[in-house]
């Protein structure tokens, strides 16, 4: 599987060569609820970056992010070397311009009326039009072929028409950046396409950046040369056939796809299970790949080298029951066969637990990262515990920090116990403890390193 | 001509825009047509408002005797002295007075329509109305003598913080996290009058004095205009004058709220500090205005609307043009309410709700759109 990893923006300085766009590790949530986590993108002038994932992964949000409306929770958005709090409403709307779905208009204005009040962070609220600000408003209009219909009525034109009417309107700011928050939603096939053909003219020839939310993968892949996929945070950034890799779409957005290019076109082509027999077709050619035999149990981040390790070798896993947000959730999406999914910040469900049981019931290794165990997550290990006690592999992975001794069964139950690290880790009052002791004398193996992992798993395999 | 090519250089438009495309431009020929015949208007219902009452004044005297107060000109006094006193006494205040009163309700009646995006909101949407009333009630079951139409009574001055009050708290309660949601603002409106009215009630019930003076009351209620002397005229005036040249400054902030909050946010406007201006504004010419005139529905809601189809939804031509003709609207109903059964005078509210009920319902039932609270 061929996905960019996430670019890293580290601390660029705020001198010199900087992206017009940098998102650095931005968290953003409403109240308690976290809409994403650590989301980090850059755009460069002159891209033009379609931007997908299904309903309620945050896409609007990240919009509303980037253009000011909304503040990060945690971290920080960086537009032309400055941050994003640092710029004064005016100023901002001079360089970034933001085209919503739709508009309700209340009142009957006209299109040359609404395209120029995209004027207004020139004009002021005190002054008045000049000829400048009119040529601008008259070059919009022509530029997105509106100027024809400048005395109609906005309310009165065709979702098409107002569509570009709306572009005009951004257009009239004369920004660098032009958001676009699923500019197609509302409009059938003809008007798409005209709509999208005209946001493509402005970034070719005019050099605007565009960052568009996109609903539709097909069009998303016929006019944006890269393509990012977002789910609670960036989870796949490249270009279309890096990111439209069928087994990435259905772990996002829970549908089995196919993707492929049809006859006579030069796009991607993305298509969900169209009959019955079809669908019985993809089940058939799944139920012929043997199911992963391999679970994870990780959080935190502490899943990370393994799964990467997993992957690299082409070990199919399991990875759960993780929090949505979590970095391994959004790992595990990458990499994972499946994975499991608990809401976030959330504990274990009772419905998620019925779950882990029964993908635990085909799995022949149970690998347990050194993620932290509190009250939410405990249950995993009483799961793993059982897994043990039926006489499966079960293998601990010690932090890294340890992993200085050779990992064995030979040692001494307790300094075996004190090798896992599991009381630095255990928040529940001992119970977490006492669980791994018992996983330990149930022929659990410690593991210090996750490349020993591979053997142990491929053996098995 | 652009409209013909156009259809028939893409898929032929239906019918009814191409009219609708006609009206815009049609209107754009009629605004300074119909800005002229507003300030033509305005002077023609003051002078109609000062000739007619109880005693008919014609014209021309009433222009001489204007014309001598002004000092500039002097006309022989071939009249009775007691038409010069009638008419700078009492009747050129009471018709500058209704005057004002239009022109700040329509005023504000475009401020809370631009606002909240909605065509048929009210100046007394925010709980001014409840508000104003119940210090009315105060100040008329107060122990002081407060008659009913005296010089600065309390009735005004209670009406008056009554309205702001109320508006300031319903603003407070619906603010959230730095936020004002219209939703919540309008709910809280809402919540309050409902709470004031009860509040107004109970006082009437408990207080003895309430019986003398419910007539007064009554009346107040349904909106008169009170005034008989400058003053009250000169310190309302000089605050809806200032209201309405602050609403016309922010005339391009109503243009970009019709995007929505977040569209004029986009377009670089700290969009929760101008919705408190607004409101703090149409609050500020509504309890001006209710001062002196009770409670008159109506002019703030028909007013802009009937405007804004004849010159369009651009606020500031929509502010000048509301305020001109909200007060020649005022100045006439004030005009038939004194005149139609002369020598009683009915209460304007009634003729402003007489005349703006059946219109509003017809604006109601005739809007093919719906009209949303976002």
């Amino acid at each position: 599987m061929v996905v960019n990893l996430r670019p890293e923006s580290g601390n660029a300085p705020a001198t010199g060569d900087f992206p017009l766009l940098d998102v650095r590790h931005v968290t953003f949530g409403y109240g308690l609820q976290p809409v994403f986590f650590d989301a980090c993108l850059q755009l460069a002038t002159g891209e033009m970056v379609g931007l997908l994932g299904p309903n309620g992964s945050g896409k609007t949000t990240l919009l509303r992010l980037l253009s000011g409306v909304l503040r990060p929770t945690q971290g920080e958005i960086w537009l032309q070397g400055r941050e994003l709090g640092r710029w004064r409403r005016r100023e901002l709307a001079r360089v970034v311009a933001v085209v919503p779905q739709e508009l309700h208009m209340p009142f009957d204005f006209t299109v040359e009326q609404l395209v120029a009040l995209g004027r207004l962070p020139f004009v002021g609220l005190l002054g008045s039009y000049g000829p400048q600000d009119r040529a601008r408003v008259e070059e919009a209009m022509q530029v997105t072929g509106v100027a024809t219909l400048a005395e109609r009525p906005f309310n009165e034109l065709s979702g098409g028409e107002r569509q570009r009417v709306l572009v005009a309107m951004a257009l009239a700011q004369q920004p660098r950046l032009l958001l676009l928050d699923e500019p197609t939603a509302h409009l059938d096939i003809r008007y798409q396409i005209e709509v999208l053909e005209l946001v493509q003219r402005l970034n070719r020839e005019h050099g605007l950046t565009v960052l568009a939310a996109m609903h539709d993968l097909n069009l998303a892949a016929r006019y944006f040369p890269r393509l990012v996929l977002f789910q609670r945070g960036v989870v796949a950034d490249g270009t279309p056939a890096a990111v439209l890799e069928p087994r990435l779409l259905s772990r996002v957005y829970g549908i089995a796809v196919q993707v492929g290019i049809v006859r006579g076109t030069a796009h991607f082509s993305v298509v969900p299970p169209g009959s019955r027999e079809e669908q019985e077709a993809t089940e058939e050619t799944a139920a012929q790949e043997p199911p992963p035999r391999v679970f994870v149990m990780a959080g935190g981040g502490s899943g990370e080298r393994v799964m990467r390790a997993l992957a690299d070798w082409h070990i199919p896993f399991l990875a759960g029951v993780l929090n949505i947000g979590d970095s391994d959730h959004t790992l595990a999406l990458r990499l994972a066969s499946r994975v499991l999914t608990e809401q976030p910040y959330a504990p274990l469900s009772q419905a998620a637990l019925e779950e882990l049981r029964a993908a635990l019931a085909t799995v022949e290794t149970l690998i347990i990262c050194p993620m932290y165990v509190g009250p939410g997550n405990v249950a995993l290990l009483r799961e793993a515990l059982s897994v043990a006690r039926q006489g499966r592999q079960v293998l601990l992975l010690t932090p890294e920090t340890v992993g200085a001794e050779p990992s064995g069964t030979l040692q001494e139950l307790p300094a075996l116990l004190e090798q896992t690290g599991i009381a630095a880790r255990d928040y529940t009052g001992g119970e977490a403890t006492r669980l791994v002791e018992q996983l330990l004398q149930s022929g659990t193996r410690v593991i210090s390193h996750p490349t020993e992992v591979l053997g142990l798993c491929a053996v098995q395999a | 001509m652009k409209i013909e090519s156009r259809t028939t250089a893409e898929s032929p438009a239906p019918a009814t825009t191409i009219v609708d495309a006609k009206a815009v431009h049609v209107r754009h020929r009629l605004t300074p047509l119909i800005f002229t015949a507003l300030l033509l208007l305005l002077p023609l219902t003051l002078l109609a408002a000062v000739s007619a009452g109880s005693t008919a004044i014609p014209f021309a005297t009433v222009l001489q005797i204007l014309l001598n107060g002004s000092h500039l000109l002097h006309f022989r006094e071939s009249w009775d002295p007691a038409l010069t006193i009638i008419i700078w006494d009492l009747r050129l205040p009471e018709a500058l007075g209704a005057a004002l009163v239009g022109a700040g309700l329509a005023v504000a009646g475009v401020l809370f329509q631009g606002m909240l995006r909605n065509p048929l909101a009210d100046p007394f949407l925010m709980g001014t109305s409840s508000g104003a009333a119940l210090g009315a009630v105060i100040a008329f079951i107060l122990p002081l003598d407060t008659t009913y139409g005296l010089f600065f009574s309390l009735t005004p001055l209670l009406a008056f913080s009554g309205a702001l009050l109320t508006v300031l708290l319903v603003y407070a309660i619906a603010r959230v996290g730095g936020r004002t949601p219209v939703v919540t603002l309008l709910l809280a409106g809402v919540v309050m009058n409902a709470l004031l009215v009860a509040v107004q009630t109970l006082i009437l019930t408990l207080s003895p004095q309430a019986q003398f003076n419910l007539q007064a009351l009554f009346n107040w209620l349904s909106g008169g205009i009170s005034v008989n002397s400058w003053w009250p005229v000169m310190i309302v005036g000089s605050l809806i004058m200032a209201g309405i040249g602050g609403a016309l400054v922010l005339g391009q902030v109503l243009d970009a709220f019709a995007l929505g909050e977040e569209g004029a946010a986009h377009l670089g406007l700290r969009v929760e500090w101008y919705k408190f201006l607004l409101i703090m504004l149409g609050s500020l010419l509504t309890a001006a205005a209710v001062s002196i005139s009770g409670l008159i529905g109506f002019v703030g809601l028909v007013t802009p609307h009937m405007l804004r189809l004849l010159i369009g939804p651009r606020h500031r031509p929509l502010i000048a043009a509301s305020a001109l003709g909200g007060a020649s609207f005022l100045t006439l109903a004030d005009l038939l309410a004194r005149t139609v059964i002369a020598p009683a005078v009915l209460p304007v509210g009634v003729f402003t709700a007489l005349i703006g009920a059946p219109f509003f319902l017809y604006l109601l039932r005739q809007s093919k759109k719906e009209y949303r609270w976002s």
